[in-house]
């Protein structure tokens, strides 16, 4: 009978570790992480850091071009015009645009219509607008862009030896709307390769 | 057809010397001004190292800074690949505003470069807040 229950003892002690090590498996484990940090998932999509290093790069050269310090008033005023999605991805552009947006607006240089455009629409402003000539009886005034921002994200796949490349661009343009003319232009591209592991499905 | 244990070893050494030869293929060879023309603005800093390896492995050469748009700082790190081999760290800068203040910014954020061995390249980045007068550039592997 000792036997037995030395035997059950020494059973539950063995089982209990691995008990806990398979629980522990098993737990959620959640842990919050820089976006844009070194612990950001890499993936073979345009993830966080993606998304913030082709903003910046954007961002630093239309700063230096000075494109925007030669419009006839200061802050340069951008409409945002339209942002195509050429990629396999079904991703919300406004994940560039957006970063774009708010560094150009801390520079104090720029002021972003948000009236016309095809980017973001203040409808609240809007109605307002129509709101305030309705009771004052005067034209709410607008005020027209200077410059409009287009931009277009393109996506190349090339396979070789079992790795995959995907390289993407990302081509920005801003426009001055008096003449039609670019007057600055960027390409800036990422690329991210990936490799099939030889077992697993 | 046995094979001979000298031409094994000869087949061995031959691969071996193979393989470190195609490793420093990644090296870069440069050619540049003997009397550059441009005169950067060159800072002087403070480094505080806390990682040996990764200062052993990539240096920062230098830090000049210019201002874009009127009155926005841009700062220009030259990073040089102390290695034979591709190295790839991780950098990012913080802006600093004239009271000491850190000012987060839209394109504060980690990024990655690969140097290629011996290879000496160029980091840069502008403040999009006026208020930045200061930076601080992080490196880690």
């Amino acid at each position: 009978m000792t036997t037995l229950r030395f035997k059950t003892a020494l059973l539950a002690g063995v089982l209990a570790p691995v008990a806990f090590v398979f629980s522990g498996c098993q737990s959620a484990q959640v842990r919050n992480v820089d976006a844009s940090g070194p612990q950001a998932l890499n993936t073979a999509g345009i993830n966080s850091q993606d998304w913030s290093n082709a903003a910046d790069q954007l961002i630093n050269s239309l700063l230096t071009s000075g494109a925007l310090d030669r419009a006839p008033s200061q802050p340069a005023v951008l409409a945002i015009d339209r942002v195509l999605n050429n990629t396999q991805l079904n991703v919300d552009t406004d994940l560039l645009i957006k970063k774009i947006r708010v560094a150009l607006t801390q520079t104090g240089k720029v002021a972003i219509t948000n009236t016309m455009g095809l980017g973001e629409r203040a409808v609240v402003a809007s109605e307002a607008a129509e709101l305030d000539e309705m009771t004052t009886g005067k034209k709410a005034k607008v005020i027209a862009p200077h410059f409009t921002l287009y931009a277009k994200l393109i996506q190349q796949v090339d396979r070789l030896n079992g790795v995959t490349q995907n390289t993407y661009t990302f081509q920005m343009s801003l426009i001055n709307v008096k003449t039609g003319l670019t007057v600055w232009e960027e390409d800036r591209e990422i690329a991210k390769q990936s490799k099939k592991s030889a077992v697993g499905w | 057809m046995k094979t001979s244990p000298r031409l094994l070893v000869g087949s061995l050494l031959v691969a071996g010397a193979l393989v470190a030869l195609s490793g420093c293929a990644t090296n870069v060879n440069s050619v540049e001004r003997a009397q550059p023309v441009a005169t950067p603005n060159y800072i002087s800093d403070k480094r505080v190292v806390t990682d040996n390896t990764l200062a052993r492995t990539v240096r920062v050469n230098s830090v000049n800074q210019d201002t874009v748009s009127g009155n926005l700082l841009k700062v220009q790190a030259t990073l040089e690949n102390l290695k034979n081999n591709p190295r790839t760290v991780r950098y990012k800068f913080e802006w600093v505003s004239d009271t000491g203040m850190s000012i987060g910014s839209p394109n504060e954020s980690w990024k990655t470069i690969t140097i290629l061995g011996r290879e000496t390249t160029t980091i840069s980045t502008v403040a999009v807040n006026p208020r930045a007068v200061d930076f601080v550039l992080k490196l880690s592997e």
